[in-house]
């Protein structure tokens, strides 16, 4: 399994740091079920990409996914750490309008403790 | 003994040797399996077999065993019963007897028809004991041959074949009465799958056995548990002990052989895990032989060889439905080539080439090519995941975008149609990156992409990327869509490629991305690209399928 994700809380807020690819199959499934897991007990995730180093259309579709269930459920999850790689994915499928991305996980902490708009 | 195995999928059925109906009515033919007496036929819905058709009497006839031998009896039926023709009111079944209930010729039953490897497995046993075995072979040594030899035969072998003769073989060698095996369902529940007497008739219950026992036996860790209850054995609780006069009972539970990753020296040949599959029982009461003096070692034998006998059936049945199961996968990736197959347009203003490389027998990839009043439009399209739930999906949306462009649709109308109906569908995290380009004689490209790889145009050794773009399609239900439009000259080509293009990777983990796609592309057409590709891969295998689409702007 290419995949290893760590969760830790900071200031009221989970992250959960991912490190490896994400790809289709036990991958993208175990990325799927720990937030499923995480997002039971908090609404506000951030997600630090920066060990990932490969997301393949599979994977994607699992983040999308995971997104959107949370958004749903009224928790929000956020990005930080992209690399060159996964911004142009995010770019070319312009899911860098749906997602928001933020550069270092203290601002995305941040953001959240501005309130939700 | 070493047994090299990997853990196959749990049987389900066990059904045991029963004898069999085969019930034939019309078109429908149905294998049902005679497990009770008494067995009842009618036109009542609650018969065992029941056969609708009004000279078929509410209670016909009855199926029953006596002493392992079947008989039919007519219960006062208005029209009859029948056997090969012959009005009966009671009569013993022979194997093929052919039944009939009231009715003649609409509806039938056969007898415990013959399959073509009945007793084969038996009949070939007893050809090599005969063979192999001298008055000097003991009775350990014919128990190993004969389990070898049915071990072999499991290529050929049915599961229920092999259960017989075991039952056979542990009936013979211990000179008990009954032998009965029990094998764990999917649910784990322990069922019985075959019975047999000395006199080798079926044994279809098991009423009469010391269910305590066997449960006991299966919970201990011991090989095989041999009661003998004329020593003073505490009776309490064991009732068919009691109510039987049993005197002698022997379990033996089958453990799974022991799953080798690699030859490990530590682990002793042919290990058992602790995992129970089933489990032999077999007894004989006090007014018969006195079987507690039956060999350890032949009961070590049956524990050890038993389990590995049943566990090598359970493997070749589970690679027979593997085998058919690649033969429904190729059937299908045939039909998705011919589905996929396209017939490239003549224009005259430009030339048209398109070529995919699928790295599975089955993909997710397409390319299309319309030509209407609104101009020539091609299509690439590429579906999130892989194998077969990628290529059902990827044969829909063709489907969906060919018939709207022959439909002369708007591209944005086509993206956003095919975006609602994925995201209706709820189809779960699949989703399709799409870009299509519609192309006038006068060189005007209408384009939409759906986070696709941006399009190459190559112009004059240059290429530019048209950077339009959309969400993909399938992921978002309320995604909005926008095409753009960029031209091209006499002489320019226009290139579309799937991500598989670009995410081909080497032998050192490097891509081959975007800087030396567009480098191939300027230096050669469709075929070179791929070329490119592979020269850069070396030997790593394609982990994603590649698609290339060029049109050559003639003008």
């Amino acid at each position: 399994m290419a995949l290893k994700i760590d969760t830790r809380k900071s200031e009221g807020v989970t992250i959960m740091s991912c490190h490896g690819r994400i790809v289709f199959g036990e991958e993208a499934t175990a990325l799927r079920e720990n937030l499923k897991k995480v997002l039971s007990s908090t609404r506000q995730v951030v997600l630090n990409l920066a060990g990932v180093n490969y997301i393949d259309s599979g994977g994607l579709g699992t983040l999308v996914g995971v997104y959107s269930s949370a958004r749903a459920s009224g928790a929000e999850i956020k990005l930080t750490g992209l690399g060159q790689r996964l911004r142009d994915v995010l770019q070319i499928t312009k899911l860098v309008t749906v997602f928001e991305v933020y550069d270092t996980e203290q601002e995305a902490i941040a953001t959240f403790h501005r309130g939700a708009a | 003994m070493a047994f090299q195995t990997i853990v196959g999928p749990s049987s389900g059925t066990g059904s045991g040797v029963f004898p069999t109906l085969v019930f034939v009515q019309g078109n429908e033919q149905r294998v049902i399996n005679l497990d009770h007496s008494p067995f009842g036929v009618g036109r009542k819905v609650d018969k065992d077999l029941v056969i609708a058709d009004p000279r078929v009497s509410r209670d016909h006839a009855l199926i029953v065993s006596e002493n392992g031998v079947f008989s039919v009896v007519d219960q006062g039926s208005k029209h009859g019963t029948f056997v090969n023709g012959e009005r009966v009111e009671r009569k013993t079944l022979e194997r093929n007897d052919r039944l009939e209930f009231g009715v003649r010729e609409v509806a039938y039953v056969i007898f415990n028809p013959q399959h073509g490897t009945t007793n084969s497995a038996r009949e070939f046993l007893s050809q090599i004991s005969g063979m192999h075995i001298s008055d000097e072979t003991t009775d350990l040594e014919k128990l190993v041959l004969f389990l070898e030899a049915a071990r072999k035969l499991n290529t050929i072998g049915v599961l229920d074949e092999i259960l017989m003769t075991l039952l056979d073989v542990t009936l013979k060698l211990t000179r008990a009465e009954r032998a009965y095996v029990y094998m764990k369902n999917a649910h784990g529940e322990l069922r019985l799958a075959a019975g047999r007497n000395a006199k080798g008739e079926p044994l279809l219950d098991d009423k009469t056995i010391s269910h305590s026992i066997l449960e006991d036996a299966l919970k201990s860790n011991s090989e095989f548990v041999l009661t003998d209850t004329s020593r003073s054995v505490d009776l309490t609780g064991r009732k068919s002990i009691v109510a039987y006069d049993l005197r002698t009972v022997i379990c033996v539970p089958l453990r799974k052989p022991q799953v080798h990753a690699t030859r490990d020296a530590e682990a002793p040949a042919g290990a058992m895990s602790a995992e129970v599959m089933g489990a032999l029982y077999v007894d004989s009461r006090f007014a018969s032989r006195d079987i507690s003096g039956v060999s350890n070692d032949i009961l070590h034998a049956i524990a050890t060889e038993a389990a590995s006998l049943i566990e090598n059936a359970r493997l070749v049945q589970a690679e027979e439905a593997g085998r058919r199961y690649q033969q429904e996968l190729s059937i299908a990736a045939s039909i998705q080539q011919r589905l996929m197959a396209v017939t490239i347009p003549e224009v005259p203003f430009a030339k048209l080439a398109g070529r995919n490389l699928s790295c599975k027998e089955i993909g997710g990839d397409f390319f299309d090519a319309v030509n209407t009043e609104e101009g020539l439009t091609i299509v690439l399209a590429d579906v999130s995941g892989k194998g077969v739930s990628a290529a059902l999906l990827a044969s829909t949306l063709q489907g969906m975008i060919y018939s709207q462009l022959t439909a002369g649709m708007p591209l944005t109308d086509i993206v956003t149609a095919v975006n609602r109906f994925f995201t209706d569908k709820n189809i779960g995290e699949k989703y399709a990156t799409v870009i299509i380009a519609r192309v006038q004689n006068n060189g005007d490209v209408e384009y939409v992409n759906c986070g696709h790889i941006l399009p190459l145009i190559v112009s004059n050794g240059e290429v530019q990327r048209p950077a339009q773009g959309n969400l993909p399609v399938g992921l978002l239900p309320d995604a909005k869509y926008q095409s753009d439009h960029c031209r091209l000259k006499p002489g320019d080509r226009l290139v579309l490629v799937t991500d598989g293009v670009t995410e081909a990777e080497n032998a050192r983990g490097d891509f081959f991305e975007d800087s030396r796609l567009e480098q191939a592309a300027i230096s050669g057409t469709l075929e070179k690209i791929f070329i490119a590709i592979s020269d850069f891969c070396g030997g790593t295998p394609l982990n994603d399928d590649c698609t290339i689409v060029e049109l050559m702007y003639t003008g």
